[in-house]
């Protein structure tokens, strides 16, 4: 499967192919509820590569994600349209749309042994905005 | 990949890429916000070697790591610029810069099997400095 992320703000970050390796989308609810709950959430946790340019090829823009993790909680700027696509033979799987995503966590892993290093970031959709949030698919690419 | 760590402070520790083993970058923020939290950290985690110096050469900085995780909070050099610069292909892929960094943790790790040691060097950049934090990267060595 192959994933293309874009991430619209301040700035457009997009993401291809080569560089996300995994999605998981997560809608969090408490376990311990006896009956259906309003304390809905939903996450998305995206990992994939940080790669290095080679040829004078443009840097991918896993640094912009970076920077928008340090974005702190009084900018507007730290909220973020964010739009995931699962592709695979050609069909769009999933779109999952996130209009208000902020990052809860952001971790870039490098080793001396890999040519590539590799990033995980986890964003969450503002919980008062959850029925934003859209989950589109099942059509040609 | 290869890594450069370098801290500025009362004296300079500089570590190449001989020493260091893996880099990671954290972003943090509680995990169960509902929105972008104020409670934006920074963590900086670097792995390596400390080597032993033969034939009559310098023996490397680690010491000076473990001096400086030994300072105090009530004095001023407990905080120092730290620089770190990822390196492949001759691109520098990320140049992580936090000003006013302080050890969290620090450990070292001997066996009588290895003929060198491993340090763990878990830093954060001081809280309410956060946006001083530089992540650059993307450029030419």
């Amino acid at each position: 499967m192959g994933f293309r992320v874009k991430i619209e703000g301040a700035e457009t970050i997009e993401l291809h192919v080569e560089s996300v390796q995994k999605v998981k989308l997560k809608t969090d609810i408490p376990k311990d509820s006896n009956a259906r709950t309003k304390d809905v959430g939903s996450t998305m946790i995206i990992s994939g590569k940080v790669l290095t340019a080679v040829d004078g090829d443009p840097f991918d823009s896993t640094r912009q994600m970076g920077l928008w993790s340090l974005v702190p909680a009084e900018k507007a700027d730290c909220y973020r349209k964010v739009t995931v696509e699962v592709i695979s033979a050609d069909q769009v799987v999933r779109k999952i749309f996130f209009p208000n995503a902020f990052v809860v966590d952001y971790i870039e892993n490098f080793g001396d042994t890999e040519g590539v290093g590799e990033f995980e970031l986890i964003i969450r959709q503002k919980k008062d905005k959850l029925d934003k949030v859209t989950i589109e698919g099942g059509y040609g690419a | 990949m290869g890594f450069r760590l370098k801290v500025e402070g009362p004296e300079t520790i500089d570590l190449g890429i001989e020493n260091i083993l893996t880099v990671e970058f954290k972003t943090d923020t509680p995990d169960d916000s509902n929105a972008r939290s104020t409670d934006l950290g920074t963590s900086l985690i670097v792995t390596g070697k400390i080597l032993t110096a033969v034939d009559g050469e310098e023996a490397d900085s680690t010491i000076k790591l473990t001096q400086w995780s030994l300072v105090p909070g009530e004095r001023a050099d407990c905080y120092r610029k730290v620089t770190v610069d990822i390196i492949a292909a001759s691109q520098v892929v990320r140049q992580i810069h936090l000003p006013n960094a302080f050890i969290v943790d620090y450990t070292e790790d001997y066996g009588d099997e290895e003929g060198i040691g491993t340090f763990y060097l878990h830093m954060k950049q001081k809280k309410d400095k956060t946006p001083m934090v530089k992540l650059e990267g993307g450029f030419e060595e």
